[in-house]
């Protein structure tokens, strides 16, 4: 018994250091090199900066009905989500008169894409149904109208929480694009 | 020196896997006691008259929500909201809110409903009933309403705050806030969203 552990612990380590080294050997391609490093680096060269930015009201959509509390939250939350990032000086609301004087002022806009209004009360019971959703395509634009970045975002609320909630998840993704490209 | 030793029931050692799961059955049994004791306790009044203003102030309500919005208060404080002669005022125990009537846009009420045990120790409750018996818990709900208010500020930015009412009490804040002259525009009230049954 004293014999054979003597023999295979040599045995087990060869066969765990060669598992090592293959695992090593197998990663090195994946990792940038230098020549692999210009993937990340355009992506630090385009981060964008303002000093200030405004957050111009959820817009209405004709053919799609939001109710008044999901723009409402959806544009506070917003507000609230970015001045939480700390990128931008000042965070200006929609018709503040203070921003006209910020040359570098970039403005966001909220356009409502869809809307589904689920229960909270069907969510709790059944675990799959009665989620919430909202999308909004969200444009980031010069003052002079020109947009440089455009995305369409959700916010969801699928089992545990109240459907204004769903805009809470909105805000915290937008603020997740604001961190990416600011 | 005196000794003991603990007495076992010989149900138990002849049958160990029945004494678990009565165990189990009665802890279950006593989460669900508890949890309906808790929704009784902690359910509103609304759920049977409209709750009548109280009488701290002119028209005033404990008990609101403010969801958001509401200046430096942390979004889904609660706190009293009424009317003062100014506007519309909420206050929390640690800050206030004030809303002046001139700097009103528009007010909108809608209809909503509220999980009687809602909140991180109501889901916790829940999810400890075994044989999905939370869900059951889930079944009770309260309806609400909810006030939008829309105003700017002295710049001139836009602000949105929206408050949870007991039932019937926004429409009666609103007529409140209009009669002391806040603007209120056309608007077709969306149709009150049915609770869909699950």
């Amino acid at each position: 018994m004293n014999r054979l552990s003597r023999f295979s612990f040599p045995l087990v380590f060869a066969v765990v250091a060669s598992g090592a080294a293959m695992l090593l050997a197998g990663s090195l391609p994946a990792q940038p090199g230098p020549a692999g490093k210009p993937a990340a680096a355009p992506q630090q060269a385009q981060k964008l900066s303002a000093s200030a930015i405004q957050v111009e009201r959820t817009e209405t959509a004709e053919d799609l009905q939001v109710p008044e509390d999901f723009r409402i939250s959806t544009y506070e939350n917003v507000i609230l989500q970015l001045e939480k990032t700390r990128k931008f000086k000042q965070v200006y609301r929609s018709g503040d008169r203070r921003a006209a004087e910020v040359p570098d002022l970039i403005i966001m806009r909220l356009v409502p894409q869809a809307f589904k209004e689920g229960s909270q009360k069907q969510r709790e019971v059944t675990t799959v149904s009665g989620a919430t959703s909202i999308k909004i395509k969200v444009t980031f634009a010069h003052r002079d109208g020109q947009v440089f970045l455009e995305k369409d975002i959700d916010g969801k609320v699928r089992f545990f929480g109240e459907n204004l909630r769903a805009t809470y998840d909105f805000a915290k993704k937008v603020a997740e694009v604001v961190n990416d490209n600011f | 020196m005196k000794t003991s030793s603990a007495q076992v029931s010989p149900e138990v050692v002849s049958n160990p896997g029945g004494f678990v799961r009565r165990s189990v059955r009665t802890a279950g049994v006593g989460v669900f006691v508890i949890a309906v004791l808790f929704a009784a306790l902690f359910s509103p009044v609304s759920s049977g008259q409209p709750v009548v203003p109280q009488a701290s102030g002119s028209n005033s309500i404990s008990g609101v929500t403010c969801v958001i919005g509401c200046g430096s208060i942390k979004p889904n404080s609660k706190g009293t909201i009424s009317v003062v002669p100014s506007g519309l005022e909420f206050a929390t125990s640690k800050a206030t809110a004030d809303i002046s009537t001139a700097s009103i846009d528009d007010i909108f009420t809608g209809n909503q409903s509220r999980q009687d045990i809602s909140g991180l120790g109501g889901t916790a409750v829940k999810a400890a009933i075994p044989y999905g018996g939370g869900r059951v818990l889930s079944l009770f709900s309260h309806k609400v309403e909810v006030l939008t208010v829309e105003y700017v500020d002295s710049y001139g930015g836009f602000h949105g705050a929206i408050f949870v009412l007991p039932e019937g009490q926004a429409t009666a804040y609103k007529d409140l806030l209009v009669a002391q002259g806040a603007r209120v525009n056309a608007h077709v009230e969306p149709p009150a969203a049915e609770e869909k049954k699950p």
